[in-house]
């Protein structure tokens, strides 16, 4: 049961509890999960916890059939990975990728090769959005590192073999690219 | 050159480090219970199939009283005599109160006024002949126009006056006559002429 403040969380619990599959588990267990998996894609925030909102919602509407979901974590991940793809041709990317990349280079470079730095990442994410569309979303759910092979294909609906190739030459693609444009510069 | 791998590995890192903003569980189940709320009261549905199947049975009982009443002619054929005993049980007088206050539409033909029993074995023929004896009677149809009919109709449709002169039987006669006697006349005339003739030749 959550641990949550306030006892609106407990009567909310004792309703869903009428649904046999506890809601609030779930959300406890996978909505960090399900956040990564979808910031992703979206590299924005406020957008991926309102698609992992979204995807719970789901998950309340088809509270009848959920008994019939042999893996629920595989299931979330994958409801979830739609939402986002969804949203994600819905919003501007590029202006969620560049203050992505400034967020992530303050972080992590010295103040004085911020700039730099920033440039290169904005670069990186520009070069996987041009990747072909199956290795990019291979390349996106593993860089989550929660999910294994078989997981990653029973979400993309590939076999794994398929999976570890478009994988091995997403990042061979990405890389090449990227040491190509850094050779005309 | 810019350094590939590591600013692949430090965007990967950022990618996979993502954390949401503390509470997000918190926000994500109220807005569960915002939604479940809204939601009205879900009816089970097996009152729906319940609700459907009553319905399509009053639908079927209301046709089949309609076609019933429309159709059955027993109940014509009461509705009939009731009107034919309110005539004739009231006398001659008020028959014709009673018939202004009936529909003014023709009484069909009642074609089994009492109930019905067992057709006694009759043969083909005979089938025949009753059948045409209880078929309704109507009216023959109009018999066509004769000859001498459609003349008449197209010489009064023309308007000629003198044609139409000689339709009346007095100035018919009157002109017979006259005609009669123009040629007695011409033929005394030319019986005349013809003896005088013969005797300036001889």
């Amino acid at each position: 049961m959550a641990s949550f403040e306030g006892g609106s969380l407990v009567l909310f619990s004792t309703e869903i509890a009428q649904t046999e599959i506890d809601v609030t588990a779930l959300v406890e267990t996978y909505s960090r999960l399900l956040f990564r998996v979808v910031h992703s894609v979206l590299r924005n925030q406020a957008e991926a916890e309102d698609v992992v909102q979204d995807v719970f919602v789901r998950v309340i509407e088809r509270r009848r059939s959920l008994q019939t979901i042999r893996d629920m974590r595989v299931w979330l991940v994958r409801v979830a990975w739609n939402l986002a793809l969804d949203r994600r041709r819905r919003i501007r990317p590029m202006q969620m990728d560049e203050s992505f990349a400034e967020n992530l280079a303050a972080n992590t470079a010295p103040a004085d090769e911020r700039l730099a730095e920033a440039q290169r990442m904005k670069a990186v994410l520009r070069e996987m959005e041009r990747l072909p569309r199956a290795e990019r979303h291979i390349l996106l759910l593993s860089v989550v590192e929660e999910l294994g092979m078989a997981e990653m294909a029973k979400v993309v609906g590939r076999s794994e073999s398929a999976v570890r190739a478009l994988l091995f030459r997403a990042r061979t693609r990405l890389r090449e690219r990227l040491e190509a444009r850094g050779g005309e510069r | 050159m810019i350094n590939s791998e590591e600013t692949i590995g430090n965007v990967f890192a950022g990618l996979r480090d993502a954390e949401a903003s503390p509470g997000l569980e918190r926000r994500i189940l109220a807005a569960i219970e915002e939604r479940t709320s809204q939601q009205p009261v879900a009816t089970p549905r097996w009152v729906w199939s319940v609700a459907l199947a009553c319905m399509i049975a009053a639908c079927l009982f209301l046709a089949i009283t309609v076609l019933h009443r429309h159709f059955n002619p027993l109940t014509q054929a009461r509705h009939s005599a009731v009107s034919a005993d309110t005539l004739s049980a009231n006398g001659p007088e008020k028959d014709a109160q009673v018939a202004s206050l009936l529909p003014h539409e023709p009484i069909a033909p009642i074609k089994t006024v009492a109930p019905e029993r067992k057709a006694p074995l009759i043969n083909t023929e005979d089938a025949v002949l009753l059948r045409e004896m209880h078929a309704p009677s109507h009216p023959a149809p109009e018999a066509p126009l004769t000859d001498e009919e459609k003349l008449l109709l197209r010489v009064v449709r023309l308007g000629d006056p003198q044609v139409t002169a000689m339709l009346d039987h007095e100035v018919r006669a009157r002109q017979e006559a006259e005609q009669e006697a123009e040629f007695q006349q011409f033929v005394e005339q030319s019986g005349k002429e013809d003896h005088k003739s013969d005797q300036i030749t001889e």
